[in-house]
Order: C-alpha cells, then structure tokens, then sequence
C-alpha cells in the first residue's frame, strides 16, 4: 500500500512500507517537460552532481563513501513517462537490520545524497569545468553507442521520425548537439532554477515506516523549499504525417519496424483492452507474430510489439533476412487483421489476462519494480488503484479487443537493411 | 528435507536428494507472490566430447544450444503457450557448462513445475523439427553477429584459449549445427539429462516436500548415471595472442581485456577463489580503486567500463572492458596497476571496506529471485553452498589478493580485443 505525504508544496513524498526485502530504494526526481531544449542538460545534472560534493570531491570518495554503507548504490535516472522528462537519482542500500550491530545505513544514505544534491563541488560560483566537460563526452557516447544495439537504433529512428512534432520523438537523454552547447555557467543556472521551482517526487520503499521517512527527508525539504510547479501535462500524440525511411549499415540481419497510431490512450475505455490485445498480438508468451512468423515460417529470430499507452502508438520490431522484408510486413498486417475480425481465442484471452495479473502481482515483489510501478502510475494521472486494474483485466472480452485493434491504423515504417562489407 | 537457516542473510534453504539423484533445492519465501524454478543441466556448450557407456562421442559446437531449442518442441504441443495459460513465464539458456530451464509466475505453481519438469525430461525430435530449427538458430547467429559486446568477448576467448572450448561460440556456427541430426540430440539428452546430473532450484512462498513430491511422480526412481564429461584440455597459461580486431558499426572502439586464472576446481576452496578474485578485480580496477578514478577523470574510461572475475567448467579469467579510444592504454596502465600493488599490499582498513561492500551488495542481490536461483545452481554443480559465502569473505585476507594479482595479472597471461569503428579500420 502506497501512502502519499506532501513533504513541501510541490514536493511529494510516496511511501511503501515493506520489510520482507533486504535492500531499501529511495528515488529523487525532478519532474520536467520533455522538451529538446532542455532535455540534454536534464541528462547531464545528475552525472555531473554525481561526479563531487564539498563533503565527497571526487568520484573516489564518493564510492568510498558508499563503500561505507555496505556498498550502497546510487546512480543517474533520467527517465520518460510520455511528456514528462524525469531527471534526479536513485539509490539502493542495505537495511538496517543486516548492518552490524549498532550501525545504520538509511539515514547516513539520506545524508549522503543529500549533500550530492544540494552541496556540489562548485568552482567560482559553478560546476567545475573538467567534471562538466568529462560528463559531457560520457553522455555523447552514451547516446552515440544506443547505435550499438541494433534493436534499440532502428526503433529509436523509427520514433524520431513519426514523432518529429512530438515530444516522443526527443530521445530520453536529448541529442548530442544540446548536449555539446551546454557550458559549466548554463548548467548551473539550470541547476539552481530546478531548485527553485521544479515539481518534485521522491519514492521510498522499505522497511521504515511512512513517518519514519518523512522525519528523515523533511530536512531535505525544508532546504530545498516549497514550489507552486505542476508536473508537465500529457498531450495527445502530435502527428506531423507518417512515412517510410530506410537506413543501410553492414550487419547480418535487419531490422523491420512498424508504428501504428491509435486514439486508445490512457484513461480510454478501451486502454485495458488495447493492452491485452497487444499481449495477444506481440507482447505476450503466445503472441501471433511470434508462433506465425518465427516459429510457423521461420521468417526471423525475434519479433515483438509494444504498446506506448501514454502517447496511443503501437510499434512492431522483427530481426529479418532483408530479402523477406515485404514478406514479413505482409504477415505482420495479417495477424493484425486476425485481431481486428476477433479471430482470437479464449485460450489467448486468458493467457493475456493471466499474464497482465501475474506482472502486477509479481510487480510487488521487487523495490525496483514497485518503484516503477508508483512512479509511473502517479505521472501517468492512472486513475485506477490496483484492485480496480485487476477487475479491469478480468472484465475484458475478446469483442473489446478487437474492437482496440480496429482503432490500429499503419503511420510509420523503418528498415535497418543490412548489407554485407 | 534437511532444513539450514542462515540468520546473517535472513535465508533458509531446504535440500534433498532424490533416489533418481536429482537434488532438489528450496528457498522459501513467505510473503511474496512470485514463484522462480530453475531445472538446470550440469551440461553446457563446452561439452561436446563425452564417453557414455564405454564409447567415446564428439558432438559439433552448438549442439548444448540447439537441444534446449528443441526441447521446447513437443508433438502437438505449444509449451510456452500451456505456461502462458497458467499465467507464468517460460524460458532457458545456454552457458559455457550449465543449460537452466526456469519459469516464473505468481499462481498455479504445481502445475507449471509438473510442465517444466516434464518438458524438459522428454526428448522428441524428427528430421523435420531439426531441420526447422537450423534457420531460426541460424538467424539467431545472425543476430549475435550483430552484437559488439558478443563479438568482441568471442575474439577474446580465441586470443586466451588454444584448447578450452571458451574460444568456440555458445550457438556454434552455421556450418557446424548444420552436423545436428536427431540421434545426436537425443544422445546428449540421455548422457547430460540424467536426473542424477541436474538440480531442481525453487525460490518462492512455496511447500517444499510439494516440490519433492511432483520431481518424484514426474521424473521416477530410477537412478541413471550421466556420460562424463572430456574436461582435460590442458590449457597453458600463456595467451596464444595477445591482441585480435575487427570492426564494426560501432559509435566508438570497444574493448575487452582478460587475464588468465588457473582453473577452479569445486568445492569450498572454488568459492572462495572465485570471491578473491571478484576482490581483486574490485581493488585493481573496481571503481573504489585508485586506478579507476585516473582512468575515469583523465578520459580513458568512462561509466561504461567494468569487470571482474569470471569462473567455469576448466577455465577462469579476470575480465574488464568498455569504450575507450585509448584501450592499449588501459591494458598498460592495469599491468602497472598490478606491479604497484604487489609491491605495497592493500592496507587492512581499505581492505575490510571492500569485503564490506562486497558482502552488502551479494546480500541486497538475494532480493532478485532468479540472481539467486541461478547462483544457487551453480554453486551445487560446483560443490558448494552458495548462502554461506559470507563465511568465505571472513576468510580472505590482503595477502592472498596481493598473491592472486603476481601470479595472474601479468603480460603473458593477457589478451585484448578491440572492436573498431567501419570509418576507423585506419587505427588498428
């Protein structure tokens, strides 16, 4: 059970007591718009708060410091739930009760990150210079190697050109270009200006108990002080048009990527229905692009859809032969049109349904997901407590989900094709 | 069942071995409503020649691979489809010496361990089934090709290793699962899937004798022993080379580099050796070391740089790697790294704070079910208890990783691979 404190205003606190883990997790984020024209610098903050503070000046001290607290973690999160960039840190840490005797580890942590956060290692009145530009190369190779993974590439090239009018097709971290005008001087003020005024979640799940952790955090409050921000506003998806791109590269395998649109987003009356249906039709165990064109004609190794609720677009990834592209986007829409005529058993039904219960209950059984889950429920405006979602995914009938699937149209296509050196 | 509490970790495990030699593992988890089970094979890619029987066999690299694929195939059957309709999650993989097939779910727990235990246990496979699973397997090569860090660990192994099998890919290649046939898989499935040869792990809010129980009515009584392992490559340990590239369409060089350990053995003595040298990759390069925050602030290294002490059937390795444009400048500066703490040890204090940290991190890492379900496999098929690692790290002194890094950190015993950018082949 999550339970919600307003630390400050504009400051909010979501709490889960749960003593049955042996590690606790407490998230700091502040909430902002993504938005091309900050979302680098909302990237490169907490690498570079991570860098130093007055108390820990170097990266040594600080992972001594964390050393000293049974090897704590604590680390960047940058993250993207629809139109809100989410920017701040997360750390995990022993509890309490496997410390030594005497020993404690939450409130040295609180007091660790605290000093990260709101006592950096500043040089003239800014972050020193070589600690932003060293953090500036890594966020560059962070973005850059994203074309590593050839997965990853071609789905992000595919979002950034549907969404090119939208704020889904920034990348999460922003673009190198952003990343490369930021000075030591803009980063700063930046930094002083999220202090100020940005809307702010901190997350604690663990073994203390609500109280206990507000007593614990509301010193960091009260420093950082009361905003009137509200977090940014989800927006519908943006169209500026679809299309069909293409890139080569010399790899084995290619990569074929489909995005359709839908007006089914979060809070429609068909959201739960759209989410089973995209278990049925690619997300799930016994998905139907995965029995029919892997495992029926062999047309690749992977293949799966995802549903992204906040912004109504469903995208299809599949590692092909680029000579069975046409083919394999053929076949994709025909198991698309399966869902739409219903052609949907009970055995699929039922194995969505039992497989979105089972991620829900197993949800509860992680600090990371748990985290995950509030996190994203609570920006996400889902109006929904858990009991609520689960009789949801129960109530829903296969008319329902095909009724989701007509709402499907094709927007956007991508082919990574691979051709040999 | 014998019940052992472990109170430092909060842990209990109950263990038994079954008269068909099966060891059945259980953690119980009260309060959680996730449910993980591993069946896993002492039995891995590097395993390909045997003696069952009194006849020697030699099978083609991929062939441990290839026969958790197919055992997936059943007449008629869907298996992932059945677990899908209890709400759970199937999956398996294969490792240099251990092949695991595990499942996940918060309901219908016995029947999903009847299914596993069941599936894995039958072998079926025609010429039809075989010769359907070449393509998906080979696009699955395909895949792997594609993949920088698959690639370069690869080029890795065959620059360490003349004779251990680590040099040869975990899928093999398509020319050699093309040797697959029928009779070859079912041979490996009656040597290595023995009941005697595996270990069935539960984690989970779970009755323990159920678990018994169902392994007992799936798998029968009846004792079998396994084909034994060739396992006498005779690996030097220098490196046959020292350095291999390639180059792919990477955004900037990448580089592993590894260094070559003397196999494990098993037992206590394996675990404790494998928990020093995770403590000496932490004080040569970890990022607590005086090394890493050089590396780090002078730009050779960045987050993307780790490592530490890998361990298997006949071979063992310190590893780290990451992107860098610099990687000979890694390699050097970890040599030096090595000679300076030989000559001046690792001072008590820092000391206990590494195996502090070590011992934190190992601990808040029991919270992941399958972490967990996985190093209690391993361990077993080593010899040892994974939940009384703690008393290992007691065990560990300065001295003895001041006596690890002389005898493994040293040139000859080390290998790099570097891939480097399509537009970059100039630097190599």
């Amino acid at each position: 059970m999550i339970t919600l404190i307003q630390l400050q205003p504009g400051i909010t606190l979501r709490c889960c007591q749960d003593s049955r883990f042996k590690q606790g997790l407490l998230s700091f984020q502040f909430l902002r718009p993504m938005q091309r024209q900050e979302a680098a610098a909302n990237a490169l903050l907490p690498a570079v708060l991570l860098r130093g503070s007055q108390e820990y000046p170097d990266l040594r001290a600080i992972t001594l410091g964390l050393d000293a607290l049974y090897g704590a973690g604590i680390g960047a999160a940058v993250r993207r739930v629809g139109d809100c960039q989410a920017s701040g840190l997360s750390m995990t840490f022993l509890e309490d009760r496997f410390a030594l005797p005497g020993e404690q580890v939450f409130a040295p942590m609180v007091d660790f990150f605290q000093s990260l956060l709101l006592h950096p290692l500043l040089q003239d009145g800014v972050f020193r210079e070589d600690y932003v530009e060293s953090e500036k190369r890594n966020l560059i190779a962070a973005m850059e190697s994203r074309r590593n993974d050839k997965t990853v590439y071609a789905m992000d090239r595919l979002l950034q050109n549907m969404c090119r009018q939208d704020s889904y097709g920034i990348p999460r971290l922003g673009e190198p270009a952003q990343v490369r005008e930021i000075t030591p001087q803009s980063l700063t003020a930046h930094y002083q200006a999220l202090l100020a005024e940005s809307p702010v979640e901190l997350l604690y799940v663990g073994a203390c108990s609500p109280e206990q952790a507000a007593a614990r955090l509301s010193p960091l409050a009260e420093a950082l002080g009361s905003r009137s921000g509200q977090p940014p506003v989800q927006r519908p998806f943006q169209d500026a048009g679809g299309g069909q791109w293409q890139e080569a590269m010399e790899i084995s395998q290619s990569r074929l990527c489909l995005a359709f649109a839908t007006p089914v987003t979060l809070g429609h009356t068909l959201a739960v229905p759209m989410r089973l249906m995209n278990l049925v039709f690619g997300g799930g165990m016994m998905n139907k692009l995965f029995q029919n064109l892997r495992e029926k004609m062999s047309l690749c190794y992977d293949i799966s859809s995802a549903y992204h609720a906040g912004k109504g677009i469903l995208t299809v990834t599949a590692g092909i032969d680029a000579q069975n592209a046409e083919l394999a986007r053929r076949e994709i829409l025909a198991q698309l049109e399966a869902c739409c005529r219903g052609d949907i058993s009970e055995l699929e039904l039922t194995g969505a349904k039992e497989a979105m219960c089972s991620s829900l209950r197993a949800a509860f059984d992680a600090p990371e997901s748990m985290e995950s889950y509030y996190f994203s429920a609570a920006l996400s405006s889902m109006d929904m407590d858990v009991p609520e979602y689960t009789q949801a995914i129960l109530a829903a009938n296969i008319g329902q989900l095909s009724q989701a699937a007509r709402t499907l149209r094709l927007h956007s296509e991508f082919l990574l094709k691979g051709e040999p050196k | 069942m014998t019940l052992t509490h472990y109170p430092r970790l909060d842990e209990a495990a109950y263990v038994r071995r079954l008269d068909n030699g099966l060891t059945v593992i259980v953690s119980p988890k009260p309060g959680f409503s996730k449910k993980v089970a591993y069946f896993a094979a002492n039995y891995g890619a590097i395993h390909t020649d045997f003696l069952l029987d009194g006849e020697d066999f030699h099978t083609p690299s991929g062939v441990a691979h290839y026969l958790e694929h197919k055992l997936f195939d059943l007449p008629g059957r869907d298996v992932s489809e059945e677990f899908a309709a209890l709400g759970a999650t199937v999956n398996a993989f294969t490792s240099y010496d251990m092949t695991a097939y595990y499942f996940s779910t918060t309901e219908n727990f016995s029947a999903c361990l009847e299914k596993l235990l069941s599936f894995v246990s039958t072998p079926y496979f025609t010429q039809e089934t075989v010769a359907k699973e070449q393509g998906i397997i080979g696009q699955e090569i395909d895949m792997t090709a594609d993949l920088p860090d698959a690639k370069s660990f690869e080029m890795l192994a065959e620059a360490m290793y003349a004779k251990h099998p680590l040099r040869v890919p975990i899928l093999g290649t398509r020319d050699s699962i093309a040797e697959i046939t029928p009779e070859m898989l079912t041979l490996c499935h009656r040597a290595f899937y023995a009941p005697s040869n595996m270990v069935l792990c539960v984690v989970g809010d779970v009755e323990p004798e159920t678990v018994c129980r169902l392994a007992e009515t799936v798998l029968g009584s009846a004792y079998r022993a396994p084909g034994t392992k060739q396992t006498d490559w005779r690996e030097e340990m220098t490196c046959p080379a020292s350095q291999a590239h390639a180059s792919m369409e990477v955004a900037m060089p990448l580089f592993q580099l590894g260094f070559k350990a003397e196999p494990l053995g098993s037992g206590e003595e394996a675990i404790r050796q494998e928990l020093l040298g995770d403590l000496a990759a932490e004080a040569l390069f970890g990022e607590s070391s005086p090394l890493y925050l050089q590396l780090y602030q002078e730009g050779v290294i960045d987050a993307s740089f780790g490592g530490g002490f890998e361990a298997l059937d006949g071979a063992a390795l310190l590893v780290c790697s990451g992107d860098s444009w610099e990687p000979e400048k890694v390699r050097q500066a970890i040599l030096q790294e090595a000679r300076r703490l030989r000559a001046a040890g690792i001072p008590e204090k820092d000391f206990a704070r590494m195996k502090r940290s070590a011992l934190g991190r190992r601990i808040r890492d029991l919270d992941s079910f399958d972490s967990t379900c996985f190093r209690l496999c391993a361990c077993f098929f080593s010899g040892f208890d994974y939940f009384r690692f703690p008393e290992m790290y007691q065990q560990i002194t300065p001295q003895d990783v001041q006596t690890f890094l002389r005898r493994v950190v040293q040139p000859e015993r080390c290998a790099m691979s570097v891939i480097f950018p399509i537009e970059q082949e100039d630097f190599q």
